[in-house]
């Protein structure tokens, strides 16, 4: 049958006179909530380059922390009014604010609007005080050495899986995956050259190159260009996402208003100025890309967990964090979500929360203390910062809180938050619970049973969470990993195509067989031996479903608390 | 930011790789990391505490390090407002990092007039072991503290030189400052006083 022919591939109709034969049982769907705490607004079918074009993607949620902020303006104003004897002057200062946020509600796109928002979050906006000096030491100019220029010029280099390029307007180096950015300004150039004839000639828009075996994505934002080479098993949307991923990395990094604000006074700026220190974001964003499938699936994956510790830790913050001003707070545990708490109205959006991962992924300096840290969430709002309050609740530092507040001046607070949480979760012995289920290391395949199905993702898409089993043998060298990664994004990929969206795709391949199957409810992407027929594979994610079903209180978060 | 159990508000301002993080660690913790643990510059600003006693009196000390990337130019205000001292660090063997501990400076004065500048030149180790790598004048640095009427420290992490000193001094300058000031508010008070007693005087004079 099927499984003879190397290689081959069938489309199962599932259109409704068919169903019925089709063997599909719809199961209700496991890690289905009606009540979710994350919001994807868009997804991956929505990052496309007509959305990018028609600046459909352009609009970046703006205005969402003045609002919070003005709210926080206005309760000050009803304690001063209540309070009654305040000295005038402060009274007026408050007046001017409240008239500065009335005119900001007329709109947010024009030049005015963002200053007067700038001036009315002076605090929360990188403002470059006064004018930009000129001279630019750059670290990377001082560590830059001859074996560098060797490197860019290497087989090696050229051999990387996938290079990933930052450059402005007008050419100018940003970041390179591999190698140093200043010794490939020649090839930036060239890049910029391309992106900018087809965008002069034709009025039109570079989109992606295909030469041998090498793709090359362009994605042009708000004076930023940003490319990605590859040679792996990427499709060209799936690379636009990686670059949207980087896009919003830069943008978490410096807010959109200053990104903005800083190429409109100087086209010619040299961005790695402002985003020194930043780099290490951006590698380990990249890294995260190819070991992470929740990027892929803009959707996280929760630790594993026993509903009642999980709400037991959601209630232990509700009650000793409750802060005015406190939009989110969450507790993560080696990339995976433990809880979250959030603002009532407001959600956190997936990619968000990929963006919140990175930081706390990539950087040590957490580990050592305390720390109070700005960061733009994109999709939460572009214009500007929440303060994020960092701390590990154990010695250990495998549990990770953070608080995310409008408020710029509530560390102190945050921290006294944090001391109670710490303690109340210790003697619940929830710190412990966290410490086993990451040492138990997720679950196994086997635990699943069934049989010839080596390794799945199952996204349920109302929560954006997804669980995947542990990687294990043949998984367990780099190659083999990457080797179904490359299968996943194939899959993911036939499945999602914008112009012919499958519903359902088997595919036989050399190694193993692969089954797709998205609803409206769900995503998942199965692995089995290379030896399965369609009806074992169908019978075997039913089974799969079921069992995740099961599981669902464990594996996903299905109720959202907030404050 | 003020508030907290915190007595004393100390900042640290520097160029990014000057040695901040390192003074903390060995401050707080005695301990150094930097031949361990490769370099991490700090995302934000980190914030730490320690008691000291001083004249038998028991003081905290909340430090905060900042991230010397410039992009936490514009924010590190919130970070030094209110600050009782500043340990404004420049790397010894880079001269960049004074030019940058001199513009630091300079906010400090513009924005913080009551914060005590304590300028501190750090990886004396380097130095000591080859002199040749010094890139910062002594003479400069008095200069500019004395600029400013503060106070030069030259530490080094690694071996734990001076660390301790700076923030004994800090502490000890805080209760020196707070007890003048103590001082001052009982002399105004006397003069109240007497001003008072004699404005009572005169309607009983005159009568």
């Amino acid at each position: 049958m099927a499984a003879e022919v190397r290689e081959a591939e069938q489309i199962v109709n599932v259109s409704d006179s068919e169903s019925g034969q089709s063997d599909f049982i719809e199961t209700e769907i496991p890690g289905k909530s009606n009540n979710s705490l994350l919001v994807a607004s868009d997804e991956f079918d929505d990052i496309s380059y007509e959305e990018l074009n028609n600046g459909a993607l352009q609009a970046a949620p703006m205005g969402t922390i003045n609002a919070l902020v003005k709210r926080k303006v206005k309760r000050q104003h009803s304690i001063i009014e209540s309070d009654g004897r305040q000295s005038t002057v402060s009274e007026d200062d408050i007046a001017n604010d409240v008239e500065n946020e009335s005119s900001e509600i007329s709109g947010d796109d024009t030049q005015d609007d963002n200053l007067v928002l700038e001036s009315n979050l002076a605090d929360l906006s990188l403002q470059e005080s006064g004018s930009l000096p000129l001279e630019i030491p750059s670290p990377h100019l001082i560590s830059s050495t001859n074996s560098e220029t060797d490197y860019v010029n290497s087989i090696e280099w050229k051999q990387q899986k996938k290079h990933i390029f930052i450059l402005s307007d007008s050419g100018k180096p940003i970041y390179s995956r591999h190698g140093s950015e200043d010794k490939l300004v020649t090839i930036m150039g060239v890049m910029q050259a391309l992106v900018s004839f087809v965008a002069d000639s034709d009025k039109d828009n570079l989109r992606s190159i295909v030469a041998g075996d090498h793709r090359f994505v362009f994605m042009t934002r708000d004076h930023l260009t940003f490319v990605g080479v590859t040679r792996g098993k990427e499709s060209t949307q799936q690379m636009l996402l990686q670059l949207t991923y980087m896009y919003n990395q830069v943008i978490s990094v410096l807010t959109l208003s200053t990104l903005t604000r800083i190429f409109k006074s100087h086209r010619n700026y040299d961005l790695r100025r402002t985003l020194s220190g930043a780099e290490k974001f951006f590698d380990n964003l990249l890294n995260l890309m190819d070991v992470e499938p929740g990027l892929l699936l803009s959707s996280v994956r929760c630790l594993p967990l026993d509903s009642a510790v999980r709400d037991n830790i959601s209630q232990t913050i509700v009650q000793y964090a409750k802060v005015k001003d406190l939009v989110f707070a969450l507790i993560i545990a080696h990339n995976q979500l433990v809880a979250v708490v959030r603002m009532k109205k407001y959600y956190l959006h997936p990619m968000d929360l990929h963006l919140i991962l990175n930081l706390i992924n990539a950087s040590e300096s957490f580990k050592a203390a305390e720390s109070w840290t700005p960061i733009c969430l994109p999709k939460f709002d572009a214009a500007g910062f929440l303060q994020a309050h960092v701390s590990y609740l154990d010695d250990e530092c495998h549990t990770c809180l953070l608080l995310l507040s409008v408020d710029i001046e509530a560390f102190y607070v945050l921290s006294e938050c944090k001391a109670k949480i710490q303690e109340k979760l210790k003697k619940y012995n929830a710190l412990a619970a966290i410490n086993n289920s990451l040492r138990r290391n997720s679950y196994s395949i086997q635990q699943c049973s069934i049989n010839d199905l080596r390794h799945f993702l199952y996204k349920a898409r109302s929560t954006s969470q997804y669980t995947s089993p542990e990687l294990e043998a043949p998984y367990n060298t780099k190659e083999e990993q990457e080797r179904l990664f490359g299968l996943y994004y194939y899959l993911h990929d036939r499945i999602h195509t914008s112009g012919r969206p499958l519903k359902i795709l088997f595919h036989v391949g050399p190694y193993e067989t692969l089954l797709g199957w998205v609803t409206p409810g769900f995503e998942l992407f199965a692995v089995f031996g290379p030896l399965v027929t369609k009806i074992t594979a169908i019978h075997a994610v039913n089974k799969l479903l079921r069992w995740i079903k099961k599981e669902e209180d464990r594996l996903f978060i299905l109720s959202s608390v907030t404050f | 930011m003020s508030g907290g159990k915190v007595d004393i508000k100390v900042v640290l301002l520097g160029k990014a790789y000057a040695g901040k993080t390192s003074l903390v660690e060995r401050y707080i913790h005695n301990r150094f990391l930097g031949e361990t643990v490769p370099y991490q510059n700090t995302i934000g600003a980190a914030f730490g505490a320690k008691t000291v006693t001083v004249n038998n009196k028991n003081v905290i000390i909340g430090i905060w390090d900042t991230a010397g990337s410039e992009r936490y130019e514009a924010m590190s205000k919130i970070y030094y407002r209110g600050a009782k001292a500043a340990v404004v660090c420049y790397d010894l063997t880079e001269k960049a990092s004074f030019d940058r501990a001199r513009f630091w400076i300079g906010e400090l004065q513009k924005h913080e007039e009551g914060c005590r500048i304590y300028l501190c030149g750090t990886k004396y180790d380097i130095v000591e072991e080859n002199p040749a790598l010094r890139s910062v004048d002594e003479k400069e640095a008095k200069a500019l503290a004395l600029d400013v009427r503060g106070e030069v420290y030259v530490t080094s992490s690694k071996t734990g030189k001076d660390i301790e000193k700076i923030f004994i001094n800090i502490a000890s300058d805080y209760m020196a400052s707070k007890a003048a000031a103590a001082q001052k508010e009982d002399d105004e008070e006397i003069v109240k006083l007497r001003r008072s007693s004699k404005k009572s005087n005169c309607p009983a004079c005159k009568s």
